[in-house]
């Protein structure tokens, strides 16, 4: 198949080499208002009945035959700018949209208004508009943006408090998050409670759960692609807010005005500002708190040349005093070069430096300590190419060149004055990338996608490196042995190919059927044997030990509008096949643990599923419903493997996240030109447990007993109903008794968490309980199901910009 | 203790909005299977192992014993000692009352039971002496334990080499710490294997293992772990490393301390076993665990001196 693709490549980008006098016309679309680059606005030409979209930068370029065009350039939100082109030479048009007008009366329906969804042929898809997040209930009344993507199709959670987020199926260390292009290794504040995205900094959130273009690469799951607003590029804006939790600030504005512009935004916890003077709590330096700064400048060097450097900073702190506690979090940098070599020839150059480290120190004195410090670092170089060959065809290519490198722990006891150093060695990895994809435009209905991506890992010294021998499946393999490498010495390479495919055949103007095919290999692993994921799980390398993680995709949907777009609706199907999964040993041991690979399991995994979602983006009321209905299972030897004691051969059985049916219905109600009414429903099917049949008692201790079964019994269905209303102008923007109307702008946000109080189950446990029970009397043991968020939490948050 | 306080005030602020409910889900069919624990020591008097069934879970009666079981511990060196059946257990008794334990000496199990035989084998490790036990004095922790309390540390040195394992039990005015959370495990000096601590004296954590946190009721106030006339006494028991990672699985299973705690929970799995049947091709499994244990052992009472003492170190602590 490999080489049939090569084939078609080949011929899609020399099918127009010869061809009659063509002219370019290019540019980039911007929000009229601030400079923002808009990505993803169409630019629609009615003479060919079709066109482009902009990329993450904006720009656009499309090359034609000699001619006159209109062309119309559209995104939500704004005005539509209609255009008569006479295409005699090449053209550079940057264009400004204009917001549309929001009158409510005033809802225009336009015939080929935006239907990127249907024409596109993108499938598997999910954006999201931070401007409806920021409308939605959100817990503790924050705005968030991975929980504002578990309202879509196809993407969940294992519960409150969780961190993370599961994609048709996949593992939360399955997900590529990237901020500006940098990789975020841990995407939450608090355990799972609130995301580490500043909603006040965030311009695009697009995930791929599918179809995945041959420039992304490196997780099995998804790609949560997150870009940074440029700031604004006309005027200075101070915008921020007070939540329950967080205090916000951002400020925005040009340094040259249409030329340069920068935009710093910050949020910190605040309970501990409040609590301090109530308490002795936190005093020796004690905090209890967790906080993030996002901040980016850009310059337009030139009509060619534009530079863009973004930064991230995050951390969470629990310090019981100055030498004690715990801390974690994220930085990222990121420095972008667009380059325009011609108007049809883009480049951008990214290079980034990505950290996540976490932190323990124990201990009173110097004489009694433990201090654990773990990293990984990732340096970044990736070029990019775009290159516009005609209407029909726009080739990509590029690397990716990541180099890694992994602290698991450097850690050091210290007992009754007795230093002992139980650091493991360090780590390193290089993971580079080539790929070449084009988009073809085959016919007026068929569009095609296709691209390779060629992935090579290399697992490199210093350090131990170990070798194990066979075990009974699901036990700990025996050590047999260990030799030293040197510093860069290759230990372990690993080299694979990628290929993939998509394809969107236009039925009508309004309805397409889309099909995708991808495979990605994951080189490094997210090792986490808890319910749900840490802050201090480790990331590992694949090794001599541990291969990569490789995955198959297979989806389909069919995509329709009703209405003039008025309503969107689309349904798809996927089927999904991966290799060398990563499971644990029972009684694993993942934390400093020098021979962690013997405790490490690996099996295969499967998941599939159909994903319904239908939306309505114009009118009073607005909203979407999404429907999931999905499976998602793992293979182990060693696990699950019923009675056969003797080979162990594991059956299927389901994942900790395997959800049946997940529904969500988000609706938004403008009551007139102050109030909006906002409500979000979940449903969603109990996730699986394992159940014990007996129990026994060993030195006093009871213990359970099961069958050698993994996840056979559901714990109850989990649904809640949130509510929030949006009142705009409270005080600013609002007319003074003088007649006079305060600057800027304001608005109050009212949220009803969990409004009927649901319970929701998290887990059912048994045990025996945590109390002293008499010595006397037969030891009782039970069951208990625990919900994390059991209760009702209203919220306000106040949020302001001048 | 400032790290304890804020642990506590953080499960409470998690306890109001956690909430949990008991509730009596039908279980699978019981499998009933014949359970040995077998934990021998060196210490003078009987030496007993438990042969039991397990029970259906929420049967919350004292295991009945399995009778008529051939019970038998052979030494590396082929002398067979015979368990005779009494009233709960399987019992050996040396006539001397000297014990046939041995550091560095193996032994194996034998168990036959309803016609089929188990086996288990393991070597005696070795145990450090207990250098000396004291206690520190703690001042109250308004709203958690209200009073000026004492908590108990024990010294001792793991003897060079790695692969050394123990269990440390303790005992508050001779009632056991037996709740799940006090099971306290060492290899070597430091809490697991992967990340050696050898040599030294026992990580600060393990030392001071033997301090009970208990409250009378969830929310209610934690009783002090040691007051004037309390004693502690402690005993380190040398177990297998495969022994170790046994009671890692045990403490993982049955110290489920739930509400928001459930996010870091593992999933509920079977604990391993050293127990095994004779006959490859039986399909009839015992559980349970076989271990010789030397134990070295001491105790103290928090008398007035030693309370002096403790509040001394306190005043002029660094």
């Amino acid at each position: 198949m490999q080489k049939t693709l090569v084939m078609v490549l080949s011929l899609g980008l020399f099918h127009y080499a010869v061809a009659q006098q063509n002219f370019t016309m290019s540019g980039y679309i911007s929000d009229g208002s601030n400079g923002e680059d808009l990505i993803g606005a169409t630019v629609y030409i009615e003479e060919i009945q079709g066109g482009t979209v902009t990329n993450v930068y904006g720009f656009y370029s499309l090359t034609l035959p000699a001619g006159t065009y209109e062309v119309k350039y559209q995104y939500i939100g704004f005005q539509d700018q209609v255009r008569i082109i006479k295409l005699d030479k090449d053209l550079k048009l940057d264009i400004e949209m204009p917001v549309a007008d929001q009158e409510l009366e005033a809802v225009v329906v336009t015939a080929e208004a935006e239907d990127v969804n249907v024409s596109s042929i993108e499938m598997s898809t999910v954006e999201l508009d931070v401007k409806t997040i920021t409308k939605l209930p959100a817990f503790a009344g924050e705005v968030d943006i991975i929980k504002s993507i578990q309202l879509l199709p196809g993407v969940s959670t294992v519960g409150e408090g969780a961190s993370g987020f599961n994609v048709r199926g996949g593992g939360v260390g399955q997900n590529l998050i990237l901020l500006d292009e940098a990789p975020v290794y841990q995407s939450s504040h608090l355990f799972g409670f609130f995301s580490v995205f500043n909603p006040d900094a965030v311009k695009d959130v697009k995930l791929y759960k599918g179809g995945i273009p041959a420039k992304y690469g490196g997780r099995l799951s998804s790609i949560l692609d997150i870009r940074m607003k440029e700031g604004n590029k006309k005027s200075y804006d101070v915008s921020g807010g007070v939540g329950t939790i967080f205090s916000r600030l951002a400020v925005e504005g040009p340094v040259v005005k249409d030329k340069a512009s920068f935009i710093v935004a910050g949020r910190r916890s605040y309970i501990d500002v409040l609590a301090a003077p109530f308490t002795d709590l936190l005093d020796d330096g004690a905090g209890l708190f967790f906080y993030d700064l996002t901040a980016k400048a850009n310059v337009d060097i030139d009509d060619k040349n534009r530079l863009f450097l973004s930064g991230y900073f995050g951390r969470d702190v629990f310090k019981f005093d100055a030498n004690q506690g715990f801390d974690w979090g994220n930085q990222t940098a990121t420095l972008r070069w667009n380059h325009l070599f011609s108007d049809r020839f883009f480049s951008n150059f990214t290079g980034f430096y990505s950290n996540y480290d976490y932190a323990f120190a124990f201990g009173e004195n110097d004489l009694d300590k433990f201090e654990w410090r773990s990293r990984i670092k990732t340096y970044n170089f990736k070029p990019e190419f775009t290159y516009f060959l005609n209407a029909s065809n726009e080739v990509t290519f590029g690397a990716d060149v990541l180099l890694y490198e992994f602290l698991p722990a450097e850690a050091e006891g210290v007992s009754n004055g007795e230093v002992t150093n139980i650091s493991l060695d360090k780590k390193q990895a290089l993971e580079a990338s080539v790929y070449l994809a084009n988009d073809h435009k085959v016919t007026d209905k068929l569009s095609a996608q296709y691209g390779l991506r060629l992935s090579h890992f290399n697992y490199l010294g210093p350090g131990a490196v170990y070798s194990y021998g066979e075990s009974t499946p699901g036990q700990r393999r025996p050590l047999i042995g260990i030799e030293q490498s040197e510093d860069w010495e290759t230990i372990q390479t690993y080299t694979n190919l990628e290929p993939r495919l998509g394809f969107k055949f236009q039925l009508s103007p309004v309805s397409s059927l889309k099909a995708s095919y991808n495979r990605m290999n994951q080189y490094i692993h997210l090792i986490s044997n808890t319910a749900a994921s840490l802050p201090i799980d480790v990331w590992q390398p694949s090794t001599n030990n541990i291969s990569p993680q490789q995955g198959n995709q297979v989806a389909l949907g069919y995509f329709r509008n009703f209405k003039g777009n008025m309503f969107e609706t689309s349904a798809e199907v996927y089927y999904k096949w991966n290799e060398n999964q990563v499971d644990y040993i029972d009684g694993a041991d993942i934390f400093i643990n020098s021979f962690l690979e013997g405790d490490l399991l690996s099996g295969r995994g499967r998941a599939y599923g159909l994903e319904l979602y239908a939306k309505k983006s114009q009118g009073r009321l607005t909203g979407w419903i999404s429907y999931t209905l999905g499976k998602s299972e793992l293979r182990v030897n060693g696990i699950n493997y019923l009675n056969d004691f003797t080979n162990r051969t594991g059956e299927w059985y389901p994942t900790r996240f395997d959800q049946r049916h997940n529904l969500t219905l988000t609706t938004n109600y403008q009551l007139n030109k102050r109030i909006s009414l906002s409500s979000v429903f979940t449903y969603i099917s109990g996730t699986p447990t394992t159940f014990p049949t007996d129990r026994m008692s060993i030195q006093g201790y009871v213990i359970p007993v099961l069958d050698n079964v993994r996840n056979n019994v559901r714990i109850p269905d989990y649904h809640r109903w949130d509510l929030s209303a949006t009142i705009d102008n409270v005080w600013r923007g609002k007319t003074r008794r003088n007649g006079k109307v305060r600057s800027g702008s304001d608005y109050l946000v009212i949220s009803i968490y969990n409004l009927y109080g649901r319970e929701n189950p998290f887990a059912i446990y048994f045990s025996q309980g945590i109390n002293r029970q008499p010595m006397n009397l037969p030891v009782e043991t039970g069951a208990t199901q625990t919900a994390i968020l059991g209760t009702i939490l209203p919220s306000v948050s106040y949020n302001f910009k001048f | 203790m400032k790290a304890l306080r804020f642990i506590l005030i953080f499960a409470l602020f998690f306890g109001l909005v956690s909430c949990e409910k008991e509730i009596f889900p039908d279980l699978n069919q019981p499998f009933e299977l014949v359970v040995i624990d077998a934990w021998l020591t060196d210490k003078p008097g009987p030496q007993q192992i438990f042969i039991t069934r397990s029970q259906p879970y929420f049967e919350n009666e004292f295991p009945e014993k399995v009778e008529g079981a051939i019970v038998q511990v052979i030494s590396s060196d082929s002398v067979v000692y015979n368990f005779s059946e009494n009233d709960s257990a399987y019992t050996w008794t040396a006539a001397d009352s000297c014990s046939f334990v041995e550091v560095g000496q193996s032994y194996f199990l034998f168990v036959e039971v309803d016609g089929q035989q188990h086996s288990a084998f393991t070597t005696v490790g070795v145990v450090p002496e207990i250098d000396s036990v004291r206690y520190n004095f703690e001042e109250a922790i308004p709203n958690f334990i209200p009073e000026d309390h004492y908590l108990a540390e024990f010294y001792a040195r793991d003897p060079e080499g790695l692969g050394n394992a123990y269990w440390i039990r303790g005992w508050k005015n001779g009632e056991p710490l037996s709740k799940p959370s006090e099971i306290s495990i060492a290899f070597d000096a430091g809490g697991s294997p992967g990340a050696a601590v050898d040599g030294v004296q026992f990580i600060q954590p393990i030392r001071q293992s033997l301090n009970p946190f208990d409250q009378e009721e969830a929310g209610n106030l934690f009783n002090p772990p040691y007051l004037l006339g309390d004693s502690v006494y402690i005993e380190i028991h040398s177990i297998s490393a495969e022994a170790f990672f046994f009671l890692t699985e045990v403490a993982t299973q049955t110290n489920r301390a739930g509400g928001f705690a459930a996010l870091f929970a593992q999933p509920v799995a079977n604990v391993s076993s050293n127990i095994f049947n004779l006959d490859q091709n039986s399909t009839t499994k015992a559980v349970g665990y076989f271990n010789v244990a030397a134990v070295s052992s001491a105790g103290l009472r928090l008398s007035l001196t030693e309370a002096e003492d403790a509040r001394d170190r306190f005043e002029t602590r660094p």
